[in-house]
């Protein structure tokens, strides 16, 4: 176990490496950089002392050299204009726009961002657990039909309409105020017991609108895992042998379902992530999904890279999770067997 | 002798009859093979080809039945949308902005009159600000069907205007109602489903061909591809969607006509979705292999390509229509997002993300829902791909 | 105009002067002030209002005497718009009334002689918002430590203080009193205080003198600068040099409402400044208001959020295509919405780059029977109707009616839809051969395809493009719209890249022959029809392109006049002049004026003129029409 395990990590380090890799060149496709927009803008106020200062900071965040270098500076292997002090040192990079470190902008962020995927993993597995039971022992009937089109329906609809609608319905029926996560008085405000209702008011819609996008895929999974156990010898014995329907689901073919089921995070995670970028956005949340966006469209290359590298993280991390998950559970996987000629 | 026992002899007697040994003993003649024949029923079942079978499981998943039947309805509608629309998407009617859908009707004062559509009684509220639209029962327009209507270029090809259905003379038919500028809502519709119809069948086609590609690479030769395909996958699937559209759609010069961006739209879609599809491939590659034919094959000399064509393909080719319907609906999706976001299409090129888009605001949601109408294809479209998909996927394995 | 400008000066000098003026008044104290401040650490109202208030007569322009207190809470789309509380405060040394006169505000008076010699007085007791003496010091100190720092202003001092190649002489007569010396005129200097982005001639020197290597202590500089990660002092001071941004809330300012520490990235809490300099005419120092709360929002939610009640005052990202969902909310939201006229020359100007590099394009572009075919080609009738409820005026992208400026023929010549004369023009060109599907063809074979840029911020500005390609194609022209980024937009232009691009008309339509022309000459890159020759006047040469286009090099001679003349009637014949070289040239194509921007009041909120123009300079958005005297009823 402890073996697989560090093997695993060590594979995400190459990993994460071409990722990085792959961000920044993403990153660096469109033409220009926030500098050098912001100098043409500020031209025409003659604002030259306001110049002055950005072609400081062009030297200060190393702009002014090739591509490779920008990279390697901004990953904290090559040494900079203040020495080796990036990513790996901890210096998150800084933000243009906002005029501060990225770790400044973005740390608080990370904390809603986080329990908004939280809220919506739980939602999916809720929504999805009786959903794919009932669909797989009911197979054919009306009712598995009449259940899994609610399941798939969440996924058909287009998240951004949906969450207007839902927004401007909750705001009529409910007073809400739209938009945001929690009542405008509290954006300031240390955490109350008033302010933690206010933001569990606000997250109802999000997790709605984002999570039964991905509900489909859990119930198209738990469904198919049960069906494969329930066609097994063992279930039809059991049946002949007299054991009750119910107990005879639950006690053994439910629990082998389970299995994959539960470890699926992997590949619920970044669905789910980038699902809830677009939905933030048109919500309105403090999360890094709007920021992402924001920074992608003004070119604010550091805080936009940061981003894009913790989302990719949190996936990765998800995936572990899930691949661990499995190993512990199924020891087929973590012995290996299957994959060598 | 009167008092002789005489034994019974036995004799034949009719089947049925107990007899003086009350069996029953059936008449037919013996057929010491009768165990192992098959009725006529499992004859055929066990003499099926695969894809018989298939199509019998299949057709249990009634959803997914009918699922099939109105996707084959919409898709036959593509090509035709010129004739099925009443109008073209450019035409604008800028004495009716923001008409609200008309009912069709067919009974006017108490007589039959065929279907047709009240006109409009317009009024344009300056202190509300507000466009009132109200039915002109005095206005009897009767639809007009297989008529000669508003000219459009079909398929950019030669002129016509036969439409199945067109509005009375000088009148409207407005069955969506329109939007801002005027323009149908429902021709809209049905124009936009030719492009985001066809985005997924294009986009998965790439799809389909690089992970065929790479997960059947990896799934047969194993070892060092395996891994370094392997890695791709994980690392592709890590990067999250959206900046990864924003940034290849942002690559995509503008000065392209509306079709070549429709293009690029579904290589970008295509070439993001690979790894789900190459993943499917090479699991079931790896299991198959190990399956003795496949082996048989190998010992007897046959080359890879062959091996994979021949042997191995027939036992995954369910699994993969399987995975790659039920990668469309996300295409389609795909495309409204990119639509939101102002990097997918643009007038004057009409997808429903298009619409969509152009329903996203506050006004359409609550001043003139009918904008958001486009929301109920793209649903039955994703619920039908999802059913079919389901459907398609339980009978892959039809020897399970 | 200089004269009359001196009459005002020292009437308006004489009635704070006079003794009774501010002796009279009685001040009352801020009851709300322990609101948003530690009244334990304030001085007395008296020892806060500036010996000479400006004193505000509020019946005199129909408006009510407001009470102390209350919150205006607003939205802005991003964080940086946070800024604009500076623009909507609009607290200047000198500003412009509701009749577009210039009059001191920040100033007590101010002397001028010939266009060439400004006094400045500045009010006794009149105090930053952190309580230290506003004096001339604050004004030598930005001219001779600042803009002429060759480290801190490597360029120089601004472009406005320069008159004929010469900076001014720069005076301090007394503590109160600075005096500006050029030795040609420089009519702009006032007009460029009362902007709405000012150039702040003055500075705190009291706060700023730290950072500065000339008076600060080097070492605690240098640790400073390696806490904010600045390479150096001049690198520090810039950042912390902030007066418009509503970066730093730690500078101080003259502003009504100033950034407070409170409040964080997504909510900016603004709140009254309690030296500020005016008073009504019962006492009270203004702003009534105790704070203005700028929450950040996706601007696609701000008209929901406007039409639920979430606001109290809203105009930007209000689009008039807004209206109707906010007439619906005001009933249940408890707001009106006042439709205030917009101030700009055309809702949207059509810019062909005159200065873009393809040569082609380039030949094109500068055939004035181009632009007549393009502006004859576009229906701007249907455009009012079906966008604008016919509420707009249809023509060229000129002065507004209200201008004394204004004449019929700016606005209608070569603006009527007139196709066929718009193909004849074409065809005379030269661009005779089409495609097949009717699209004209330029000399080298390349299909007549125009490319027009957009900022991607309004969807207004797609649908009126829409239209005009619909017209545009019927003359064998076809339009490609391309929304992008106002960044982008902006650095393509400057490149030369860009064919063609759409942006709001002239922001200043109203003007009087007063104010400066700048905007209707090729001076800076904001002139989107010729973005390089604005480049090479702004950099003095360095970059850009010089003028070669006469119609170009015309109006620019005739702004240099403009800046060298001394009388308004010599200005007003300047000014029509270049307005005739506009509407004969169609150096850029209007569409329709006189839009109406939606804006949402609270019915709460008393003293919002219910008409009033809305523009940016002259305007400040809300700012001429001084937010400082709004006030919460209960």
């Amino acid at each position: 176990m402890g073996s697989y395990l560090v093997r695993r990590l060590l594979t995400m380090i190459p990993t994460l490496l071409v990722i990085s890799f792959l961000i920044f060149l993403i990153i660096e496709l469109p033409a220009g950089d926030y500098l050098s927009n912001q100098i043409d803008v500020l031209r025409k106020q003659g604002e030259s002392a306001s110049i002055a200062k950005l072609e400081f900071l062009r030297k200060e965040y190393a702009l002014d050299r090739p591509f490779l270098e920008r990279y390697l500076v901004w990953l904290g292997a090559w040494s900079g204009p203040h020495g080796f002090d990036g990513l790996l040192q901890g210096n998150w990079g800084w933000s243009f726009e906002f005029e501060k470190p990225v770790s400044e902008v973005v740390g608080p962020q990370i904390p809603l961002t986080i329990v908004l995927n939280l809220s919506t993993i739980l939602f999916v597995y809720m929504m999805a657990f009786p959903i794919g039971i009932y669909s797989a022992v009911r197979q054919y009937s009306w009712g598995d039909y009449t259940a899994t089109t609610v399941g798939y329906l969440g996924l058909a609809t287009p998240d951004f309409l949906l969450g207007l609608i839902l927004l401007y319905l909750s705001n009529r029926w409910f007073g809400l105020s739209i938009g945001g996560l929690m009542d405008k008085e509290y954006i300031d405000q240390p955490m109350s017991v008033a302010k933690l209702q206010s933001i569990l008011a606000h997250l109802v819609v999000p997790t709605i609108v984002i999570g039964t996008a991905g509900t489909a895929g859990m119930i198209r999974r738990l469904r198919a895992n049960l069906l494969d156990e329930l066609n097994k010898q063992y279930v039809t014995t059991a049946r002949a042998k007299g054991l009750g329907e119910t107990r005879l689901i639950a006690k053994y073919p439910l629990r082998m379902a389970l299995n994959p089921f539960i470890a699926d995070i992997g590949n619920l995670i970044p669905s789910l992530v980038s699902g809830s970028v677009i939905v933030s956005v048109v919500l309105n949340l403090p999360t890094v999904g709007p920021t992402l966006l924001q920074a992608l469209r003004s070119q604010d290359q550091f805080l936009a890279g940061f981003v894009l590298l913790f989302v990719a993280v949190l996936t990765l991390i998800g995936m572990l999770i899930s691949d661990l998950a499995l190993a512990v559970l199924d020891p087929r996987i973590r012995l290996g067997a299957g994959t060598s000629k | 002798m009167s008092d002789t026992v005489t034994p019974d002899t036995p004799e034949k007697k009719p089947s049925g009859e107990g007899g003086k040994t009350g069996h029953y003993v059936n008449p037919a003649p013996f057929n010491p093979f009768s165990v192992d024949e098959l009725t006529p029923e499992q004859e055929r079942y066990y003499q099926a080809s695969q894809w018989k079978i298939m199509w019998w499981k299949f057709r249990r998943h009634r959803l997914a039945v009918w699922a099939g039947i109105i996707l084959i309805l919409m898709y036959l509608m593509v090509p035709f949308a010129e004739v099925i629309a009443p109008y073209t998407t450019e035409h604008r009617d800028d004495d009716h902005i923001y008409a609200p859908p008309q009912g069709i009707h067919l009974f006017h004062e108490g007589s039959f009159v065929g279907p047709f559509v009240y006109g409009y009684e317009y009024e344009l509220d300056m202190e509300r600000m507000v466009h009132v639209y109200k039915a002109d029962t005095t206005k009897v327009q009767p639809i007009r069907f297989f008529c000669s209507g508003q000219k459009y270029k079909f398929w950019n090809l030669f002129e016509a205007s036969f439409h199945l259905i067109c509005p009375a003379e000088g009148g409207t038919l407005f069955l969506l109602g329109t939007d801002r500028l005027g323009h149908d809502m429902l021709s809209g519709v049905i124009y936009g489903a030719r492009i985001s119809l066809t985005v997924g069948l294009v986009g998965i086609s790439i799809g389909l061909i690089l992970g065929l590609l790479l997960g059947g690479i990896a799934g047969y030769f194993g070892g060092l591809a395996d891994a370094v395909i392997q890695r791709m996958i994980e690392i592709l699937r890590s990067l999250p969607e959206l900046p990864l559209w924003m940034a290849l759609s942002a690559a995509l010069p503008v000065t392209w006509s509306p079709v070549w961006i429709f293009f690029g739209i579904t290589i970008i879609l295509g070439l993001i979705d690979w790894p789900g599809l190459a993943r499917a491939v090479r699991s079931k590659l790896l299991s198959l292999r190990e399956e003795e034919y496949a082996r048989a094959a190998v010992y007897m000399g046959a080359n890879p390509s062959r091996v994979i064509r021949k042997h191995l393909l027939p036992g995954f080719t369910s699994h993969i229509i399987a995975s790659a319907t039920l990668s469309i609906p996300g295409m389609i999706l795909g495309e409204t997002a990119l639509s939101f976001l102002n990097l997918g299409l643009r007038r004057p090129a009409v997808s429903w993300g298009v619409l969509l888009s152009e329903a996203q605001n506050i006004t359409a949601v609550t001043v003139y829902p009918w904008l958001m109408a486009p929301i109920i294809p793209v649903i039955i479209v994703v619920l039908a791909y999802n059913f079919l998909g389901d459907g398609l996927r339980d009978a892959a394995d039809p020897y399970k | 105009m200089s004269n009359r400008l001196l009459a005002t000066a020292l009437a308006a000098g004489l009635a704070f002067a006079h003794p009774s003026a501010g002796q009279a008044l009685e001040l009352k104290e801020t009851g709300t002030l322990s609101n948003t401040h530690d009244v334990g650490k304030l001085p007395p109202v008296a020892e806060r209002v500036p010996s000479e208030p400006l004193i505000v007569d509020l019946a005199a322009s129909g408006r009510t005497t407001g009470r102390h207190g209350g919150k205006i809470d607003t939205l802005i789309g991003r964080s940086k718009d946070r800024r604009l509380i500076n623009v909507w405060g609009y607290a200047r040394l000198v500003g412009y009334t509701e009749k577009l006169e210039l009059k001191p505000d920040l100033l007590k008076a101010v002397g001028v002689e010939g266009d060439k010699v400004f006094t400045l007085h500045l009010r006794k007791g009149h105090k930053w918002s952190d309580g230290k003496p506003f004096t001339a010091e604050d004004f030598r100190y930005w001219w001779e430590d600042i803009s002429t720092n060759d480290k801190l202003s490597p360029s120089g001092p601004p472009k406005f203080m320069i008159a004929d190649g010469k900076p001014p002489k720069i005076e301090v007569l007394d503590a109160t009193t600075v005096r500006y010396s050029w030795d040609a005129p420089n009519p702009l200097f006032l007009s460029q205080l009362a902007a709405a982005r000012p150039p702040f001639i003055y500075r705190p020197a009291h706060y700023l003198k730290q950072f500065h290597i000339k008076y600060g202590d080097k070492e605690k500089i240098a640790e400073m600068a390696a806490a904010a990660k600045k390479r150096n002092w001049a690198s520090l001071h810039n950042s912390m040099d902030e007066m418009y941004s509503a970066k730093n809330a730690d500078i101080p300012s003259l502003q009504p409402w100033i950034l407070s520490e409170k409040g964080n990235d997504r909510r900016y809490i603004m709140v009254r400044n309690p030296f500020y300099h005016r008073v009504d005419s019962t006492g009270q120092q203004l702003p009534y208001i105790d704070q203005v709360i700028m929450t950040v929002s996706g601007g696609g939610l701000i008209p929901a959020k406007a039409q639920a009640g979430e606001v109290d005052l809203q105009a930007r990202n209000l689009a008039f295509s807004d209206i109707t969902v906010l007439k619906r909310g005001e009933k249940n939201a408890n707001y009106k919405t006042l439709l205030w006229p917009i101030a700009k020359g055309s809702e949207m100007a059509v810019f062909p780059n005159l200065t873009v590099k393809d040569p082609v394009w380039r030949k094109l572009m500068r055939d004035v029977r181009f632009r007549h075919a393009l502006s004859l080609a576009i229906d701007r009738k249907g455009i009012n109707k079906s966008l604008f409820y016919r509420l707009a005026s249809e023509g060229n992208n000129t002065v507004l009616p209200k201008s004394p400026m204004f004449e019929k023929s700016y606005l209608t010549k070569w603006a009527t839809f007139d196709l066929k004369k718009a193909n004849a023009l074409l065809d005379e060109i030269g661009l005779t051969k089409r495609r097949e599907d009717g699209i004209r063809l330029l000399e080298d074979g390349r299909p007549l395809e125009i490319i027009v840029e957009t900022a991607g911020e309004s969807q207004e500005q797609l649908d009126i493009l829409e239209l005009i390609s619909e017209t545009w194609k019927k003359a064998g022209v076809k339009l490609f719209a391309k929304p992008s980024d106002r960044d982008v937009l902006r650095n393509r232009l400057l490149s030369g890249s860009t064919v063609m691009s759409v942006w709001g008309g002239y922001d200043n339509a109203i003007p009087t022959p007063a104010m400066s022309p700048a905007e209707y000459a090729p001076a800076s890159v904001d002139t989107l029809w010729g973005v390089a020759w604005g480049d090479y006047n702004l950099s003095s040469g360095k970059s850009g392109e010089p003028i070669d286009y006469p119609p170009a090099r015309q109006l620019f001679d005739l702004f240099r006049k403009w800046e060298a003349s001394s009388t308004d009637a010599e200005r007003a014949e300047i000014w029509k002049q270049m307005l005739e070289i506009h509407a004969e040239q169609t150096l850029s194509i209007g569409t329709v004026s006189g839009v109406r921007q939606p804006v949402v009041v609270s019915n709460r909120l008393k003293n919002v003129p219910k008409v009033a123009i809305y523009g940016w300079d002259p305007g400040a958005q809300f700012g001429l029409h001084r937010m400082d005297e709004f006030w919460m009823d209960k």
